[in-house]
């Protein structure tokens, strides 16, 4: 089975990226915030990981960077998933290693696509 | 007031000195002197009273636009301007008007710019208390937001799970009633329909059948009783040949008996005819018992197989109106089952399109919690600048703010953990950015 982290520091989010992906099959496990998901990220594989920017204790954009120095998921898709919609923070995020931005809302329809499509 | 020599009343004093001096030598002097002294008294007066004139209209403009301006300070101010005034007048007493009327104008351009600072100050102090009451109120309203959102999202996926469940199992309890046919055994209602309606059908057909072989039954055994009563014509030919032969015997038997001894043995044969003429009547009686018995019966049978036929056939007719009635009544039951089932499906399509705006509305909690969060930093930045200019103010003069030395003291004690130039720049720079609009696509893949 499929299993997606969703890492937010808003339990509201984490639950409807869960609740979106639960309904069409996929395992959803989340994390609070960076340092939680990188706990996690190392006790097991999850095959897609889809974090927020803005987090307590460790920010997104580490948090990408930290998962592609892992040896374990230099190819695992990333996506973040933001209220930020800039360009300079698209290209940070770009450069991490992140595989693609959403901006939060997000269109329950449209993630599970992107999902889809970067799982392949 | 009362401490200070009053400005517009001393030439009042002067002109009654002149005119007390004129007054006092006018009994001792000659009349020419006194009226020539009296000119020149009078010359001063007006000469006093229009200097003492024109001095009075100014410090009653001073005041009063101290008096707008900050009303608990006019008094202040006006003792100060007054002090201001008979130092000058201490030290030249006949003082030059020009410069005076020009260091004034100085001094309330000072006292206005000295105003104005201690207002900025003032507001500064109140920003940053309303920041400090603000950010709470920001924290507060977040959380809030937060549980509620939390709860609504629980609570949402608590009523999707249900529903999702409750419309699957109202689809395959439907669904079930429109499927297809499996090891012969109906599994639909549609199936179930068609298979009893097959053999209702049969079944009536074959009561049809009956009822007409029946009919036919009945005909044939008119015939049958035709045939009886034609039986009955002969029996009563052959009674009728019986009667004649034993009717031929008797002569027969007379005639042996007028012959005598020789015709004994043909009387001997005559009686034997005679005696079987009576058995063949015999015979033909119970042959004609027996064909009575099965008159009867054929009678009997005849009258129940009409009845029968006749009842059957009505009965397989209405069993076969029922059979057309009930399948009729099923088929509309089946349509409005499946009609069921398709107003289901776009009820659920219609759910899975609220659950998508759901689902995106909630997500505004995070979005606007995350702005207003976004908020918090500029506006600790504009408090902070704020606090370092007012600290900056004070440090310049310090009569400026003396009631406010708390407010002070933490805005020392801020500014300790922060850097020395902050400027407002970078506060500004973020509060433009909450409020930015979505630049490019809302979905990117790198």
């Amino acid at each position: 089975m499929t299993t997606i982290m969703t890492v937010d520091d808003t339990a509201s989010m984490r639950q409807m990226i869960s609740f979106t992906l639960n309904s069409v099959g996929y395992e959803v496990i989340e994390a609070g915030d960076g340092a939680e998901a990188l706990k996690l990220a190392k006790d097991r594989q999850v095959d897609l990981v889809i974090a927020d920017l803005n987090m307590p204790n460790m920010d997104g954009l580490t948090l990408v960077k930290s998962l592609r120095a892992l040896d374990t998921y230099k190819f695992t898709p990333i996506l973040v998933l933001t209220t930020e919609s800039q360009a300079d923070k698209r290209d940070q995020g770009k450069s991490a290693g992140a595989t693609g931005w959403i901006v939060k809302p997000f269109n329950p329809e449209q993630l599970v696509n992107v999902v889809r499509k970067v799982l392949g | 007031m009362n401490s200070l020599p009053l400005p517009n009343r001393w030439w009042l004093w002067a002109i009654a000195a002149v005119a007390g001096s004129w007054a006092w030598t006018a009994a001792f002097v000659p009349i020419g002197v006194a009226a020539g002294s009296a000119c020149v008294t009078v010359i001063a007066i007006v000469l006093i009273a229009g200097y003492g004139l024109k001095r009075r209209q100014r410090p009653p403009t001073l005041a009063s636009y101290v008096a707008v301006a900050r009303p608990e300070s006019a008094s202040q101010w006006a003792d100060e301007v007054n002090a201001l005034l008979i130092e000058t007048e201490a030290l030249a007493p006949v003082p030059p008007v020009d410069q005076l009327l020009k260091s004034m104008e100085v001094e309330n351009h000072r006292r206005r710019l000295e105003d104005l600072l201690r207002r900025w100050v003032d507001v500064a102090h109140r920003y940053s208390e309303a920041a400090l009451v603000l950010r709470k109120e920001i924290h507060a309203v977040v959380q809030h937001t937060e549980q509620a959102a939390n709860t609504i999202s629980s609570s949402f996926q608590a009523v999707i799970s249900k529903a999702t469940l409750q419309a699957r199992e109202a689809m395959e309890l439907l669904e079930g009633t429109q499927g297809n046919v499996n090891e012969g055994a109906p599994q639909s209602l549609t199936d179930f329909i068609r298979v009893s309606d097959e053999r209702l059908t049969k079944m009536a057909d074959e009561v049809v059948r009956v009822a007409d072989l029946s009919v036919q039954m009945v005909k044939e055994l008119d015939g049958v009783q035709t045939r009886t009563q034609a039986i009955d014509g002969f029996l009563l030919d052959v009674e009728k040949l019986a009667d004649q032969t034993s009717l031929l015997a008797l002569n027969a038997d007379i005639e042996a008996a007028r012959v005598g001894e020789h015709g004994r043995g043909f009387s001997v044969v005559a009686q034997e005819v005679r005696r079987l003429s009576q058995r063949s009547h015999e015979f033909s009686d119970r042959i004609r018992q027996h064909l009575k018995a099965v008159k009867v019966g054929l009678h009997k049978t005849y009258g129940d197989m009409r009845n029968l036929s006749a009842a059957d056939m009505e009965h397989a007719l209405q069993i076969k109106d029922d059979v057309i009635t009930l399948t009729h009544s099923l088929e509309d039951k089946n349509r409005e089952v499946a009609e069921t089932v398709g107003r289901i499906n776009t009820i659920s399509r219609e759910i899975a399109q609220d659950v998508t705006n759901v689902v995106m509305s909630l997500q505004f909690h995070d979005i606007t919690s995350q702005k207003l969060k976004g908020m918090l930093e500029p506006m600790d930045d504009l408090r902070r600048t704020l606090f370092h200019l007012m600290q900056e103010t004070m440090a310049t003069g310090k009569n400026l703010l003396p009631q406010k030395e708390s407010a002070a003291a933490a805005a020392k004690a801020e500014e300790a953990t922060e850097a020395q130039t902050v400027t407002s720049d970078a506060a500004l720079r973020k509060l433009r950015a909450v409020g930015a609009p979505i630049n490019g696509p809302s979905v990117e893949l790198f």
